[in-house]
């Protein structure tokens, strides 16, 4: 066996496959679970450049992706930060999207009202959110709300539900 | 192997676990090592990219117990090692497989027809 230590190449092209494996585990497997695994992998991906040489090792592996799945199906936690923080975001745009096309709408119809400007609030309460604006004079000046307590709110909600509802749903 | 010396990959999938255990009970080994044990068998279509998680579905099924060794190439090595419930299991799937190949011997064991005859009256 060849017990050269491993070019500069060679490492790089390890650590890159580890890296992009890590990329898919993070967030989705417990981060010691995930420590053990990659080192693992370098491990042995390692012990195979010796032999093969670093890209040959890691073509071996074959799709690191496909790799990254099998993982996740032994080792995925019951707690997904990754689908948590998708969700969240989609859940701000949306309720942004819908403000916006409120404040359109409210601004059409002060203008065909003849007003020269108002505000408007669709809230539970006061400040509470989510959708409050003003249309100003001639009905241009743009005001929506971008943060507010509905808005934690929300999106608390959809990265709590988006975080667990894999294994809430998951087959037993 | 087939005299083509090409294996079906969903065949494989289906047999590594077993293969692995097998390996296993002759001696601790660890991953890449196992891969290597696998290819000198004739099953190189076997990617280390599936033998790795086979493992670590043996090691959390608790059939394989692990270890680490520090190793002259930098990053400790994984050993595994069949456990009892391992060798149990590996009794069992070999006794499975054995009578699947039983059972199936005579079909497979008669030469393919170029076609298929028509149905009985």
């Amino acid at each position: 066996m060849n017990q050269e230590a491993l070019n500069k190449k060679d490492r790089m092209q390890i650590e890159l496959a580890v890296k992009k494996i890590d990329w898919e585990l993070d967030g989705r497997v417990p981060r010691a679970r995930r420590r053990q695994i990659l080192n693992e992998l370098r491990s042995n991906l390692t012990e195979a450049a010796q032999h093969v040489g670093g890209e040959q090792a890691v073509q071996q592996l074959g799709d690191l992706k496909t790799l990254a799945k099998s993982y996740l199906e032994i080792y995925r936690s019951r707690f997904d930060v990754r689908a948590g923080a998708f969700w969240a975001a989609v859940a701000y745009f949306a309720v942004q999207l819908l403000g916006f096309v409120l404040f359109l709408a409210f601004r059409a119809g002060v203008a065909a009202g003849g007003s020269h400007g108002a505000s408007y609030s669709f809230e539970v309460w006061t400040g509470f959110g989510p959708f409050a604006g003003k249309v100003g004079a001639g009905g241009n000046t743009f005001e929506v709300l971008i943060g507010s307590p509905a808005h934690i709110l929300i999106v608390a909600l959809a990265f709590a539900i988006g975080s667990t509802y894999r294994s809430l749903f998951a087959r037993r | 192997m087939p005299e083509d010396g090409v294996h079906d990959s969903q065949l494989l999938k289906g047999v590594l676990s077993l293969a692995l255990m097998r390996l296993l009970a002759d001696r601790e080994s660890y991953g890449y090592e196992l891969v290597t044990r696998l290819h000198e068998l004739g099953l190189t279509e076997i990617q280390d990219g599936s033998v790795y998680p086979a493992l670590g579905r043996l090691e959390r099924d608790g059939h394989v117990t692990s270890r680490l060794v520090a190793s002259p190439s930098g990053a400790a090595r994984k050993y595994y090692r069949l456990s009892a419930p391992g060798y149990a299991a590996l009794k069992h799937i070999e006794r499975a497989w054995q009578s699947l190949v039983s059972a199936l011997e005579p079909i497979l064991s008669q030469p393919v027809p170029a076609k298929p005859k028509e149905a009985l009256p």
